[in-house]
């Protein structure tokens, strides 16, 4: 039986590569990428290395790594994995290429949508997006008589409803481990307000109405979640979904596919994923847009630039998509969206339309800020006007010391 | 023993020492009295980023540092800022004025000082509970039966060799959510009991790990040192009518006095650095430590900024607190050394 | 403690083996725990029931399962096999070295016994046991969930055996240098009663008590510029330091020095100066004495200080992770991978599966050496 098992998981294995159409051409060139380690840079870099010659590091810590590794020279790898917020330090060191001349050459197959431009020069190539939007129990709703929630106020009457029904264990599952996490959350909710993060002259803008709407949602959201919201990551939310103990939660789009996991969901078929809900009623939705995609290093031969830019093109195109359909919301040409993806492409096409996260210094400060600060107020250390004046203080020490301010 | 075959005897391992541990510390040293800085100008960039089917493009005035045209890398300026990240750390400000209001919890509200009394709190209140449970492990191991005396060792030190990302790890997951321990405490009690929701539940959880992961290691030492109790002595004890509690307190107790220290000192050190708790239990929303402090400071965020001179500072009054805290266990070694002399 | 003045009254027995009966469940629980969560499926594994955990009804619907006949096949086998290691083992192992290498073979036969173990364990019995359920009939159904996928994805798909090298090679490094530069400066420091000795030693202890994430940040740019910053000193044979195991090996070496001189330090001063100074009269130098006279003496001292050794390369996070890249990366920074921001639940079974695997070598060092860390603290470090 064990012996079966094994032979039918390597045949498995087997159809999962060979599904991949093999690389139309050889590689000459050793080349090295650095990226993160989701699922998509997984499927990404696997069909890169079908073409020889390619060595994929799928790291962790890619965010400390980069930008040392992109400056020096030769840069140690060719190809980068970066999001819109961690393109920021590439671009500000001048460690990355622009593209125009290789997306010329080899980037028949792009749409223009994937083409990052700063300045009219492209500097990137994105191959995905990412957001939020709201993943809900459809069975629940529905025994419940709940229309699916558009703004966070009808979310959180939903919220009313269900926990006053006892069928879950916590109406809103959140995503506010302490740091990045919750800052994360912040960053979604306070633009949906009408806010803006800074002003001209670098100060950040938090301190304001807004401010203190986003953190009253944030506040209010914490009356219907797991009291030990304040250690919940995205895994141990979806994680929390897969089981059954959540009904509704404003969740990345990438973590969908994982509640169809029969191995691992007890709710397969019952979720279902709709736009990330409005702060406000005929606002953009409470949430930012990220993309993620590909740069080249500045620091390398012209030779290998053109080979690794080829090389990705090859990694990205429509028969890698057509054989990871569901790891990620894929802006190459091929792809088709499937029902779990929905929400987040109402998302991305809701009018107004939710902000891109900002890829800026200032916005890497702000959000540490952010994380080091909110803790207090959740926890309910502090009041919500002392928190914000906290993050204001917390941010000027550090763009002071950063020369932004 | 001559200069010169001491050096050759100990050269290699002090070489080794300063490239990797001092030299970096001299450098953290001198820059936790600079600020080093982009030099930064504004400039207006068009940035056009993909939605799903078209792309959004926004003009903004964005502040981005100059790149040198000859070397190709950012200009920076280094200043001298004396103690400026200092104040930064330490917000003394604050402080006083938290002070003056007699409001002293404001104190523990600035990061620095929340990490240090968390920070000591951990190091004195786990250190007489290793000792203690080390030392009643061992006299328990060397009370029991040859035969058991083996494997009891072997599952005692379990604890100390596990990889403490894992061990931290595997009790994470027994207390967090519906672990199944919070699960086994709640059929007890009759409550609803979340063990990561507030904060002295965490630090319990942190102390009992620490306590469980370091015991060992006190108890294998004693065990060793009770291996060498002169038996004479306690048999004189013995003859004297002392007491079992007063054989222990007046004949093995002092006999293992160094080796109390020995751990004491040892525990000292790696308590005041604690790191692995606060990233194993994910307690930054409720504690923090000073490693974990200066750690935070020095990891990029996703734009790539990292407060050198902050972390810089903060190390430099993490080591100020070291030496504050051994001065006192070594004074006894300095005595020894004095007396002992060859 | 036999002798009959010092018989203990029964009620102090009864305490005190109760009390090693509580600690020894308080130790071992957490480790039994995730070993058993690593060979369910991610919906047991993660299960609000110990019950569920423990008997893993979701595991079992999915087609792995255990059956009585197995279970107590297999417990049995498995009693065997620990006996046989206990009592077989070290007879063999005594037989075949050769004299003086006797740790060397007590490690060969260690390695040997754990492989010829998980071959018999995974490999023979499951097909034997297979052929038997079929003609057990009530016996023969499952009654236990239990899967060993985990153990195969994080073994082979991610192809843990390169970290497992990985891990090694970096460990066996930092065990040789770190116990042959520490044995010299703990025997030099432990003969000389100089004051500059006594603030070497003060000045390595401050050394130990300092935070290492400051230290290893700091290395990082070097690192990664180190052959633009050595070209003008070594030309263009001038290495990147970053990802290389030997750099990593000496930043390792180095962070653990402080403890090392000082435990052979201490272990040093308990072996009489009389022996070495005795050499010298007949003529020896400082190394010659140290070569003929200390060193096969010292091993007691040398095989538990390495052990600590060991256990810091071998468990090292904070240096592995940032200083390695994804070829050279060690088994804790791989495994802690899996739980960065992007993971599954299956992600962290698997994850569960791979600490548990690497914990294994440990519980087979520690069984070995077992006695010598004793031994060796006893002759040691009890001086203080």
């Amino acid at each position: 039986m064990y012996l079966k098992k094994l032979a039918l998981a390597g045949a498995v294995s087997l159809m999962g590569t060979s599904a991949f159409a093999a690389c139309s051409y050889e590689n000459t060139v050793p080349l090295k990428s650095l990226t993160a380690g989701f699922e998509a840079w997984k499927a990404v870099t696997d069909a890169m290395a079908e073409c020889g010659n390619f060595q994929a590091e799928l790291d962790q810590e890619f965010r400390t790594k980069q930008p040392a590794a992109f400056e020096a020279n030769p840069s140690l790898y060719h190809i980068g994995g970066v999001s819109n917020g961690t393109i920021t330090p590439l671009l500000n060191a001048g460690t990355i290429r622009p593209l125009d001349d290789l997306v010329a050459k080899y980037g028949q197959n792009l749409t223009p949508n994937q083409l990052i431009k700063i300045d009219g020069k492209t500097m990137a190539i994105a191959m995905m997006v990412n957001t939020q939007h709201l993943m809900y129990r459809e069975d629940i709703l529905n025994d419940l008589g709940i229309e699916v929630p558009t703004t966070w106020d009808e979310v959180f009457a939903a919220a009313e409803q269900i926990q006053a029904a006892g069928v879950v264990d916590y109406a809103i599952g959140s995503t506010m481990k302490s740091g990045w996490n919750v800052a994360q959350e912040f960053v979604n909710m306070y633009p949906g307000f009408g806010g803006v993060f800074f002003n001209d002259d670098n100060t950040t803008a938090v301190n304001s109405e807004a401010g203190l709407n986003a953190l009253a949602a944030m506040q209010r959201t914490l009356e219907y979640t797991d009291p030990e919201v304040l250690v919940s990551d995205s895994t141990y939310v979806q994680q929390q979904f897969q089981q059954g103990k959540i009904a509704m939660s404003n969740l990345w789009a990438s973590r969908g596919g994982a509640m169809e996991d029969a191995a691992e969901s007890s709710v397969v078929g019952k979720v279902k994923m709709a736009a990330a809900p409005r702060a406000v009623e005929g606002g953009a939705p409470a949430t930012t847009l990220w993309w993620d995609g590909i740069v080249i290093a500045t620091n390398i031969t012209d030779e290998e630039a053109d080979a690794a830019f080829r090389l990705a093109m090859e990694g990205m195109d429509e028969d890698m998509v057509t054989a990871n359909n569901e790891a990620a919301i894929w802006l190459v040409q091929g792809y088709v969206p499937g029902p779990l993806a929905q929400g987040a492409i109402d998302t991305a096409l809701a009018s107004p339309t939710a902000p891109p996260y900002p890829s800026t210094t200032q916005m890497g400060l702000l959000h540490t800020a952010l994380g080091n600060e909110l803790p207090a107020f959740l926890t309910g250390e502090r009041d919500a006007a002392a928190t914000l004046e906290a993050i204001e203080e917390s941010y000027t020490t550090s763009a002071k010391e950063a020369g932004v301010l | 023993m001559k200069f010169k075959t001491f050096a050759a005897f100990v050269g290699p391992s002090v070489f080794m020492m300063l490239l990797f541990i001092a030299a970096p510390l001299i450098s953290v040293f001198l820059q936790s009295f600079q600020i080093t800085q982009p030099v930064m100008q504004q400039i207006e960039v068009e940035t056009c980023t993909p939605g799903f089917l078209t792309q959004t493009c926004t003009t903004e005035l964005k502040t981005v540092p100059i790149i040198d045209d000859v070397t190709g890398k950012t200009q920076t300026t280094t200043e001298w800022v004396g103690l400026q990240s200092y104040r930064n750390v330490l917000q003394m400000d604050k402080v006083w004025e938290a002070i003056g209001a007699g409001s002293w919890g404001d104190i523990l509200q600035i990061d620095f000082w929340k990490a240090l009394r968390f920070t000591l709190s951990f190091t004195l209140l786990t250190l007489p509970l290793v000792i203690g449970v080390g030392l009643m492990i061992a006299l328990a191991v060397n009370n029991a039966s040859k035969s058991v005396r083996g494997p009891v060792i072997f599952v005692s030190l379990l604890p100390f060799i596990i990889t403490p990302v894992i061990g931290s790890l595997s009790i994470y997951w027994l207390f967090v959510g519906d672990g199944i321990l919070t699960v086994m405490l709640e059929r007890w009690t009759g409550q609803d009991i979340a063990m990561f929701a507030q904060s002295w539940t965490i630090e319990l959880l942190m102390y009992f790990y620490r306590v469980w992961h370091v015991a060992p290691f006190a108890f294998v030492i004693f065990y060793a040192g009770l291996q060498t109790v002169n038996m004479d002595t306690l048999e004189s004890a013995i003859i004297d009518g002392a007491s079992r509690f007063e054989r222990l307190r007046y004949v093995i107790v002092p006999h293992l006095m160094p080796l109390i220290i020995f751990i004491a000192l040892i525990h000292l050190m790696d308590c005041y650095r604690v790191f692995e708790e606060i990233v194993g239990f994910r307690s930054q929303a409720h504690v923090i430590s000073l490693q974990w402090l200066t750690y935070d400071f020095l990891v990029p965020d996703d734009a790539g900024n990292r407060a050198v001179s902050r972390a810089s500072a903060s190390a430099m009054l993490t080591m100020i607190g070291i030496v504050l805290l051994l001065i006192l266990p070594l004074r006894r070694t300095w005595r020894d050394h004095k007396g002992g002399a060859h | 403690m036999s002798s009959k003045a010092t018989a203990q009254p029964l009620s102090l027995k009864i305490a005190s083996g109760a009390f090693l009966a509580f600690w020894c469940l308080l130790a071992a629980f957490p480790i039994v725990w995730i070993a058993i969560m690593s060979f369910k499926s991610p919906r047991d594994a993660f299960a609000a029931s110990a019950w569920d955990v423990i008997v893993g009804p979701a595991t079992r619907a999915a087609g792995n399962g255990l059956s009585v006949l197995d279970i107590v096949l297999g417990l049995a086998f498995l009693f065997f096999a620990l006996r046989w290691a206990f009592s077989g083992l070290p007879k063999l192992v005594e037989q075949y070295s050769p004299p003086g290498f006797i740790v060397l073979g007590w490690l060969v036969g260690a390695a040997a016994y754990a492989l010829v173990f998980l071959l018999v364990f995974f490999g023979v019995l499951p097909l034997v046991f297979g052929a038997l359920n079929s003609i057990a009939g009530p016996l023969g159904t499952p009654v236990l969930g239990l899967t060993t996928e985990h153990y195969v994805a994080v073994w082979g798909e991610n192809q843990f055996y390169r970290n497992f090298l990985n891990s090694m090679l970096v460990t066996a490094g930092v065990v040789t240098i770190s116990l042959t530069v520490g044995t010299l400066a703990g025997y030099g420091l432990a003969r000389s009663g100089s004051n500059l000795a006594f603030w070497l030693l003060i000045l390595a202890l401050i050394f130990r008590a300092l935070p290492h994430s400051v230290l290893v940040a700091g290395y990082l740019p070097w690192f990664i510029n180190s052959a633009e910053i050595l070209r003008p000193i070594f030309g263009n044979l001038s290495p990147t330091l970053y990802g290389q195991p030997w750099a990593v090996i000496a930043v390792l070496v180095s962070i653990n020095q402080p403890f090392t001189i000082w435990m052979l330090r201490s272990f040093f001063q308990n072996i009489p100066a009389e022996l070495d100074e005795a050499a010298r009269v007949d003529g020896c130098s400082h190394f010659q004495a140290f070569r003929r006279v200390i060193m096969p003496v010292m091993w007691p001292g040398v095989i538990t200080t390495g052990l600590f050794s060991f256990l810091l390369g071998y468990n090292d996070f904070l240096v592995t992770s940032l200083l390695l890249d994804a070829q050279n990366q060690t088994m804790v920074p791989a495994i802690a991978g899996y739980f960065n921001r992007e993971t599954t639940t299956t992600d962290q079974v698997e994850a569960v599966a791979a600490a548990v695997s690497i914990t294994a070598p440990l519980f087979l060092l520690v069984m070995v050496f077992q006695r010598q860390i004793v031994s060796g603290l006893t002759a040691g470090a009890v001086k203080g």
